[in-house]
């Protein structure tokens, strides 16, 4: 009953792949209803959520909110953000920094907070190691 | 065997043109290769350095690689040419936000609507900039008297509209404000996931454990190290909570008894 939309799907390589096959783990792992990996600019690199959720605001709302946590941390001489979870009676949502943009996983209320954060910390270093070789590659503009 | 020769020699390779290249980096971007796409927006703007598509391009790189002066001044520049340009007006907008600069952020966001009105990441954001309008506690609870447990370093007791009541020590208020934003824009995501209203939050940072309870008209949170199991986390702000429900009771109790003799008086 899940809707995928990928970015990554003008993206032929094996990368790209591995990237939408972690988002896609993350959003059936259990107790998880959808996932999304967004890039700190708002955009939905990869998303699997429930039709009844508009991908873009979300988005724009998870990486407003990823980048505020980043840098709040920084502003307050705190050390970096790594995850963050924002329950609610109905579900929660949980935020992590990887190297491309932020990882989101939408849970049930009742899910293992261990677990999920589990789930997300394995994500994002699957995220990490497989963008790290070109991450540093080309040139800003 | 025959082999059928596929490609054909001498043929120069032609130069892609500026839009070619900002076409293919704006592919690489939506899949996240950001260094890749950076580097051909590059070169297509050598080619066309006044294209506003190669400039808005540049923009979102920078702000997907967290490089935040240039992607302002790149949005800057689409601006000064198409002055209620939506997406540089947003790009602005969550600058602005980063900074802290809620009126900013706000009125970029308010252009952009006005520019283009139905542009939901536009009002996602502007819903989660919006002040909850919460109902004043009753009377002046004590909520200054909640004592800092022994294990934490920091507790900001927040009112419903955002705004610090308490914060120990007191230079955790700046601390506190900013918590309070960052749970208005959760707030915002959790309504648009359809999961409710905000209840807890719960940030792990390197050298710090965050840990917030929030309802309608209040919200505390404390600050614990890092290596605090969650548990006793969730202990410790449910212990608090309790606390701050108990001050907020005596509030309430003072408010009926200040009424009482002014009703007796009335009625005799």
């Amino acid at each position: 009953m899940s809707r995928l939309r990928l970015g990554l799907e003008m993206d032929g390589s094996s990368r790209g792949r591995q990237v939408r096959d972690v988002v896609q783990a993350l959003a059936h792992a259990a107790a998880v209803r959808g996932a999304l990996l967004v890039a700190a600019d708002g955009f939905a690199i990869a998303a699997d959520v429930p039709p009844a959720v508009a991908v873009e605001p979300l988005a724009a709302l998870a990486a407003t909110l990823g980048r505020d946590l980043e840098v709040g941390a920084g502003r307050l001489g705190h050390g970096a953000f790594q995850t963050a979870m924002f329950s609610a009676d109905d579900g929660t949502l949980f935020l992590a920094a990887s190297r491309i943009g932020f990882v989101v996983a939408l849970a049930e209320p009742q899910g293992s907070v261990q677990a999920i954060r589990g789930a997300l910390e394995e994500a994002v270093t699957a995220i990490d190691s497989s963008w790290a070789p070109l991450a540093s590659a080309g040139s800003a503009t | 065997m025959n082999v059928v020769r596929l490609w054909r020699p001498g043929l120069a390779r032609r130069e892609r043109t500026a839009a070619e290249l900002f076409g293919h980096a704006d592919r690489l971007r939506r899949a996240g290769r950001h260094a890749e796409a950076a580097a051909l927006v590059a070169r297509g703007l050598e080619q066309d350095p006044v294209s506003v598509t190669g400039h808005l391009l540049a923009a979102y790189l920078h702000v997907a690689r967290r490089t935040t002066e240039p992607a302002r001044q790149e949005f800057q520049w689409v601006l000064d040419r198409e002055a209620s340009h939506p997406r540089a007006l947003l790009g602005l907008a969550r600058i602005a936000l980063e900074e802290g600069d809620v009126d900013g952020g706000r009125a970029a966001l308010v252009r952009a609507l006005h520019a283009y009105p139905d542009f939901p990441e536009a009002q996602a954001l502007l819903d989660g900039l919006a002040t909850p309008r919460a109902a004043p506690p009753p009377g002046r609870p004590r909520l200054d008297r909640l004592r800092l447990p022994p294990a934490a370093r920091a507790l900001v007791v927040l009112a419903g509209d955002g705004s610090v009541v308490a914060a120990q020590p007191e230079s955790a208020s700046e601390e506190g404000l900013r918590l309070a934003r960052s749970a208005n824009l959760a707030a915002a995501a959790l309504q648009r996931a359809g999961l409710g209203p905000l209840r807890r939050v719960i940030v792990a940072a390197t050298d710090a454990l965050h840990i917030l309870r929030a309802d309608a008209t209040l919200a505390l949170a404390v600050r614990l190290p890092p290596a605090t199991p969650l548990t006793q986390g969730l202990l410790e702000i449910n212990r608090l909570w309790a606390a701050a429900q108990h001050e907020l009771a005596i509030a309430r109790n003072d408010v009926v008894e200040a009424a009482a003799p002014a009703d007796a008086r009335r009625l005799s």
